[in-house]
């Protein structure tokens, strides 16, 4: 059996995937995922989940945000300023550079 | 853990769900929680007509995607409340439905003209993102990646009341009028927005020794009226005379005295006129639909 | 493969035609657009209710697509949508039915019809000889693509018990009429430029048949009945008249366009503004 590992860092950061064990249950599942995939790498948090658990969905079949002009629900399509107030600014900032990665 | 250590403790995202924490911790943070996520559904209740009534397309799209993110914050909230393990998610929208369910001043009154929206979209959205980006600091650490993904959503909200703002205050004299009107009418509540600051109710203290809040009511107000007080000024609004706002040392002080709390008290316990118009719709809207939530939880079962 | 590659070569009667088969298109798109955004708020569940309000911002999105052919042959937003006389509109009146309180049943059985023919009316203008409407096609289609998969979804889960199943099967009673009037065509000339021009390579009569075959498919699969349907409604929109509840919708749609006396109607992307 399979299981999918996610890793937390540290104290409030979120748990992201980092690889995968063969365990036959639960408890060896997390026992060999602490061993794998924590022993060189800081982490504070690890989840297992079993493989056959998990549904997907990629951008190919099913093109995430849709294929039609959706700017309007982006800062970056009003043109207003977004200085004076820095939690607008800090999502103007977050949204572009999201934009960016998906390019 | 005992409630001392969970003082001790306290700080940005410090604790989560697999921390055996104080029933007080959990309930002042489901309080907490449920609250906003509450306002989240209610706020959209007051935008929805203006999808159908946005004068262009490009307004309606954004109309329907900023009332999209609100129930999407709130899907984001009771789930960051739900995993504190005192209520379920059911349960809270069923007080929402009942009248039980407690939420923020300006969403009990009811918005009925275009040239209102900004007040919502604007100054109260402004507020509330203010706030928010404090909550990024709190301690439960499952409301707090909430917040990531509400503050990161949010920007375009504001910069959509602006944007309409902006049109309204460069129109037609007739529509600048009518924003001043709206303005005046809505301004009082927004500064109720953040409470009443000598109050600071018995909630806070506890919250905010826990780390749940991160800054007091006062001190939002302000970083508030720094921000948008100005704006509206930019804008061409006239600040009405009453309540009296004073500038002392770069900050601004509000005569609390002029503003009317014993209404405020009345929307907060849900007792106001428009309390009811607007728990009603929602109550109304909740229950044409149970059953079908009725129909999938069979299958699941 | 599109001969007529855009509105500059155009004659007169060649812009008629495809004005003929593009209204009725931005149209449905619309108003059952209009009609989605009602469950904003009002969804049974917080998830479904961001999954619907998505299918409205499609079809508003596509709207703005059909839209913007016609406006590249003269016309702007005003006289699009705010200006039009309310019976100038051609979409069908399955799109502009109000919905009961709380029938969930109708909302996804409306968009499983709907998208169905949606979906064989996109693949009849894939090759169409005007390039503005074959180069929209892929875009369209592959966000429909999601809405019929949520709409099919959703009606097999709510046919899981008997009650649930009758909630289908009276939507599907109420709307299927309705649905058979999206292939009614325009009139007769308008329908020869349509086809003699290639703007769409196939008759509306064989699109209907492909939709019968379908949906009859779909839901004898699930033990709903199809209801025969002889004559079609009194009020099957496009042409004819429109249902009494659209005019409701009209007015609250254009109600601050004309409250606040506009001429215009405000864009809100920067090189627009700028204007």
């Amino acid at each position: 059996m399979i299981w999918e590992v996610f890793r937390q860092d540290e104290p409030g950061g979120y748990h992201t995937h980092c690889g995968n064990v063969h365990a036959p249950d639960q408890e060896l599942a997390l026992l060999f995922a602490e061993i794998q995939h924590a022993r060189r790498k800081p982490t504070n948090s690890l989840w297992v989940v079993p493989q056959e658990e998990i549904a997907s969905q990629t951008d190919e079949d099913d093109r995430f945000g849709g294929t039609t002009d959706k700017t309007y629900r982006w800062v970056s399509a009003y043109n207003v300023d977004v200085e004076f107030a820095q939690e607008i600014e800090d999502s103007d900032r977050e949204q572009r550079s999201a934009a960016g990665d998906s390019a | 853990m005992e409630l001392h250590e969970c003082k001790t403790r306290a700080g940005p995202r410090e604790f989560g769900p697999h921390d055996d924490l104080p029933r007080e911790y959990r309930e002042a943070a489901t309080r907490m929680i449920q609250f906003h996520a509450n306002s989240e559904i209610m706020g959209a209740y007051l935008e929805r007509p203006f999808i159908r009534q946005s004068p262009s397309l490009d307004r309606k799209l954004a109309f329907s995607a900023k009332v999209q993110d609100e129930i999407g914050h709130g899907q984001l909230l009771y789930r960051a409340a739900e995993s504190l393990g005192i209520k379920t998610r059911e349960e809270m929208l069923d007080e929402l439905a009942n009248g039980e369910g407690k939420f923020l001043n300006c969403f009990h009154y009811p918005m009925t003209e275009w040239w209102e929206t900004p007040m919502i979209a604007f100054f109260v959205d402004g507020a509330a993102m203010r706030r928010q980006a404090t909550i990024k600091r709190t301690s439960w650490e499952p409301y707090a990646h909430a917040m990531d993904k509400i503050c990161f959503e949010e920007g375009f909200h504001i910069k959509h009341g602006e944007h309409i703002m902006r049109e309204l205050a460069t129109g037609s004299r007739r529509e600048q009028q009518l924003l001043q009107d709206a303005f005046e009418e809505w301004w009082p509540r927004i500064l109720q927005f953040f409470g009443p600051t000598d109050d600071e109710s018995t909630h806070h203290d506890f919250a905010a020794e826990v780390g749940l809040k991160t800054m007091s009511n006062d001190e939002l107000r302000q970083a508030f009226l720094n921000a948008y007080l100005p704006k509206a000024t930019e804008y061409g609004l006239e600040i009405p005379d009453e309540p009296r706002i004073r500038e002392e040392d770069g900050r601004y002080v509000v005569e609390e005295d002029d503003l009317n709390w014993e209404e405020f008290w009345a929307v907060a316990n849900n007792e106001y006129a428009g309390s009811h118009e607007q728990i009603g719709s929602r109550a109304r809207a909740h229950d044409a639909v149970a059953w079908v939530r009725g129909t999938i939880a069979g299958e699941s079962a | 493969m599109s001969a007529l590659t855009g509105p500059d070569v155009l004659s007169a009667a060649e812009r008629s035609a495809v004005e003929a088969l593009v209204f009725p298109l931005a149209d449905d798109e619309f108003v059952i657009a209009e009609r989605y955004t009602e469950w904003q708020v009002r969804a049974p569940t917080l998830e479904s209710d961001l999954a619907l309000a998505n299918v409205a911002q499609d079809e508003f999105g596509h709207a703005r697509l059909w839209y913007d052919v016609v406006a590249d042959l003269g016309y702007d937003e005003p006289e699009l949508l705010f200006e039009r006389e309310p019976d100038e509109f051609y979409h069908a009146s399955l799109c502009a039915l109000p919905f009961d309180a709380g029938d969930w049943a109708d909302a996804v059985v409306r968009s499983y019809l709907y998208d169905t023919a949606e979906a064989l009316r996109l693949g009849s203008l894939a090759g169409s000889a005007y390039a503005p409407i074959a180069n929209r096609i892929e875009r369209i289609t592959t966000e429909e693509e999601y809405h019929r998969e949520h709409a099919t979804t959703w009606i097999e889960r709510l046919c899981v018990d008997a009650e649930g199943r009758q909630t289908v099967q009276n939507a599907v009673d109420r709307l299927y009429p309705y649905a058979l009037a999206l292939f009614e065509p325009g009139t007769p000339e308008q329908t020869d430029a349509i086809e003699s021009l290639n703007l769409r390579t196939e008759s509306l009569p064989s699109l209907r048949e492909q939709w019968i075959e379908t949906t009859s498919t779909f839901f004898e699969s699930i033990d709903v009945s199809v209801p025969v349907v002889e004559p079609l409604p009194e009020d099957p929109g496009r042409h004819d008249s429109h249902v009494e509840a659209w005019l409701s919708l009209y007015e609250e749609f254009t109600r601050t366009y004309r409250e606040l006396d506009r001429a215009h109607t405000p864009t809100i992307t920067s090189e627009h503004n700028d204007g």
